[in-house]
């Protein structure tokens, strides 16, 4: 035999028998450390989405299988989500040990002392550091979840909102033809928000003149619930240049133009009669849709195109069961005003939103260990390929460059790579403790805006106005 | 007195249940309700506030709005079900093909869970795939959205109370019917009387203490429905569906705004009391023999 094939075979033999062995040690990790523990049943909260179910579904189980450690995760509406965890934290009861977080609301529970410090609770106890798991393995989104340097929630899912729209509509020849023929350009993803309402315009009219039921662009404009107030506040005034929903905290928390802030300003006014003209051209069900109905209103193939959450990515483009555009889904940058791009490069403002969440340990939970060393196993590099390729979210570094999850990034047509490479043009939400104050102030407002009640203009004037009112009532703003 | 006890032996397990669980956190509502209080404010401690949360209450637009639809919500589904379960329960008492079948169906509504309906009738309403949207627009081309039209909306949560809960009226209604004695309504036709005289003054009189245990149940029910609206509406369009019970649920929840939301649950409970009473002497007291 040469002697480079036998170097070769007794490499690779070492290899496998080192990674045997390091599979082993790390089993081995995990059983001893969960001895004390072994038996407890460890219980969690969190929004029924796709990350969250393989959470329960696979890496719980997983879990239960090398450390004797029972997980039950109760996954529920994101509105109950956030009643059960919080009345649990605050009352301190410990029904929970694991609780979700989404980056919107981290810096209410760091306000509130709810959540433990991970890093700091693994420094503390050695013996329960698992060698696979490291804070510093975390993309840039895991700062949302720090405070002073120490992690307080452990990130389990985080993607974009994306720019979605129809590759078979737009490369149709048909279609090319007419639309270059009635607007005299060519027909391509947007960049501006003319060319958007352009290219929206025309399919919408396109749609009609054809009998078919298709709609220039999604809109998330739900007449009663948050989900409207965050599609304008979150995805569309950055893309004009309105950041942090226009309030200013180095300003005294400023929200009306009069003090400081943008909420009411030109611009943002702007932004809303924009988008108030896409909801008018937007499939009918646009008045009544979240999140997850702009999703399934892609998916049935009823827009040529719109602003997607990244959550759903992975299941319209690919999964045939339940969508009727798979292998038809391009992905682009939010359209964007002169200077936004220029903001979100010098860290002044961003692109768009981008959304994810962290599973937390409250501090009132009473099996304070067992969680940690779950909330460990699910931080580790080696869970998360499996896991981005069942749910289109990136978590750890490494995971971009894992076979599987490159593969995958081929079949939905760059998703992964646009949130490696663009990921940091966007941003979640502000570092706000009164999220959910303002947000609830202000959105019965912005509802008579959609209805039609009260006009833009005046409609975000009262916003901002009464944005402030809640600030002062609350004590934020003096 | 001695059975006096063991009467009170029985009951001190329900009393003490009651007390904890019905009487204890009533009364912690109310001291909230004197205090300003959100964990999220600056401040999350409770601050005593004496009666600025029901002073509060008085100029509040947003409450005096939620208060009015939900009077009109109250009004038009509690009428509409007590008629119609009056008229499905005088159906039932007679024979009919198919009798037992037709009951069974239209009491199943009563054994959903309010969510279950709420995200039913979601699924009826949502304009592209629901079914009433579709009929409408092929029978009379109606464009239904209920996510747009805030009069649509406002009928299409009252159609779905009354979907949900006119069965428990008709139950109710049976129940006081097949109780009535044969006597009075035998002596009734002997002397000659109409079907509208003998429902006016035997077979109304009669049942009315049932009709009224009813209204009751279904007024307080109705003024504080949460589940089905939020999931269908959410409270909207705008404010238009936003019936107080959602109003409290959105104050106390999401916005953590634990003290004003208890004051209002306070008024709101007065409220009840207050329209339950004007009803019981409306509706009961004249009848009562007159002394003198």
């Amino acid at each position: 035999m040469n002697v480079r094939v036998k170097l070769g075979v007794t490499a690779f033999a070492v290899a496998l028998m080192s990674g045997t062995a390091l599979a082993a040690s790390n089993d081995d990790f995990w059983a001893k450390a969960a001895e004390p523990y072994k038996g407890v049943v460890l219980h969690g909260v969190t929004e029924s989405t796709p990350p969250s179910n393989y959470i329960k579904d696979v890496l719980a189980p997983e879990f239960e299988k090398k450390t004797g450690i029972k997980v039950e995760i109760e996954t529920t509406s994101w509105d109950q989500m956030y009643d059960k965890a919080i009345k649990d934290m605050e009352a301190g009861t410990g029904i929970y040990d694991v609780v979700y977080i989404e980056q919107d609301i981290i810096y209410s529970y760091l306000a509130r002392n709810f959540l433990t410090d991970i890093t700091k609770a693994l420094k503390d106890k050695p013996e329960l550091k698992a060698s696979t798991y490291d804070d510093a393995k975390f993309t840039s989104f895991a700062n949302y979840f720090k405070q002073g340097g120490d992690l307080y929630g452990v990130p389990m899912e985080a993607f974009l909102k994306v720019y979605c729209y129809r590759k078979d509509l737009f490369n149709d020849p048909e279609i090319q033809a007419a639309f270059k023929k009635q607007t005299g350009h060519d027909l391509k993803p947007a960049t501006t928000h003319e060319e958007y309402t352009e290219i929206a315009d025309f399919f919408t009219q396109w749609g009609k003149d054809h009998n078919m039921q298709l709609w220039g662009s999604t809109a998330q404009a739900h007449t009663g619930h948050a989900a409207s107030w965050y599609e304008y506040f979150e995805s569309v005034a950055p893309t004009f240049g309105v950041y942090n929903w226009g309030i200013d905290a180095s300003k005294n928390y400023a929200a009306t133009v009069e003090h400081g802030g943008g909420m009411n300003s030109d611009k943002a006014k702007a932004a809303l009669k924009w988008w108030l003209h896409l909801r008018d051209i937007a499939p009918p069900e646009s008045a009544q849709s979240t999140w997850s109905e702009v999703a399934t209103t892609f998916a049935a193939g009823r827009a040529a195109q719109g602003l997607v959450y990244g959550e759903n990515a992975a299941w319209i483009a690919t999964d045939a069961s339940k969508s009727k555009v798979t292998g038809q889904v391009g992905f682009a940058l939010p359209v964007l005003s002169p200077g936004v791009l220029d903001d979100a490069k010098s860290g002044k403002g961003y692109v768009g939103y981008y959304d994810g969440g962290a599973f937390g340990l409250p501090v009132s939970s009473k099996n304070q260990e067992a969680a940690l060393l779950f909330l460990e196993f699910i931080g580790q590099d080696e869970v998360q390929p499996g896991w981005a390729v069942a749910a289109p979210r990136i978590t750890n570094t490494a995971t971009f460059d894992a076979p599987e999850v490159k593969a995958m990034d081929a079949k939905l047509g760059g998703f992964y790579t646009m949130l490696k490479d663009e990921g940091k043009l966007f941003a979640g939400a502000p570092p706000y403790p009164f999220h959910a104050q303002v947000r609830e102030a202000t959105a019965p407002i912005f509802y008579d805006i959609l209805t039609g009640k009260v006009g833009p203009d005046e409609g975000l004037d009262k916003m901002a106005a009464k944005a402030e009112e809640e600030l002062t009532s609350l004590g934020y703003r003096k | 007195m001695k059975s006096n006890t063991f009467g009170w032996i029985l009951l001190a397990p329900t009393i003490v249940v009651l007390f904890f669980f019905g009487v204890l956190p009533f009364l912690y509502v109310v001291y909230v309700s004197f205090h300003q209080w959100n964990p999220f404010a600056a401040n999350p401690n409770m601050i005593y506030n004496a009666a600025g949360n029901f002073r509060q209450i008085v100029f509040d637009s947003a409450f005096l709005a939620s208060l009015g639809v939900t009077v009109a919500f109250v009004f038009f589904a509690v009428l509409t079900e007590v008629v119609v379960g009056y008229v499905l329960a005088q159906a039932f008492m007679s024979d009919f093909p198919g009798k037992a079948f037709f009951r069974t169906i239209h009491t199943l509504p009563l054994i959903i869970a309010p969510i279950i309906v709420g995200s039913i009738w979601k699924l009826m309403t949502t304009p592209s795939i629901g079914i009433i949207p579709h009929l409408l627009q092929s029978s009379v081309g109606f464009d239904l959205n209920i996510g747009q039209s805030a009069a649509a909306a406002f009928i299409i949560t009252i159609t779905m109370d009354i979907w949900h809960w006119t069965p428990l009226v008709t139950l109710t209604l049976i129940a006081a019917l097949v109780s009535l004695p044969p006597d009075p309504f035998e002596q009734a036709q002997i002397d000659g009387a109409g079907k509208w005289q003998i429902f006016w003054h035997i077979t109304l009189p009669m049942i009315a203490p049932a009709v009224m245990a009813t209204v009751f149940i279904r007024l307080m029910d109705a003024l504080r429905i949460v589940d089905e609206v939020l999931m269908l509406t959410g409270g909207g369009p705008g404010s238009a569906t936003r019936y107080i019970g959602v109003h409290i649920f959105r104050e106390v929840f999401p916005r953590t705004n634990y003290g004003y939301g208890s004051a209002i649950s306070v008024v709101v409970l007065y409220l009840t009391i207050v329209v339950c009473w004007l009803l019981y002497t409306g509706m009961l007291a004249p009848r009562k023999p007159r002394k003198g």
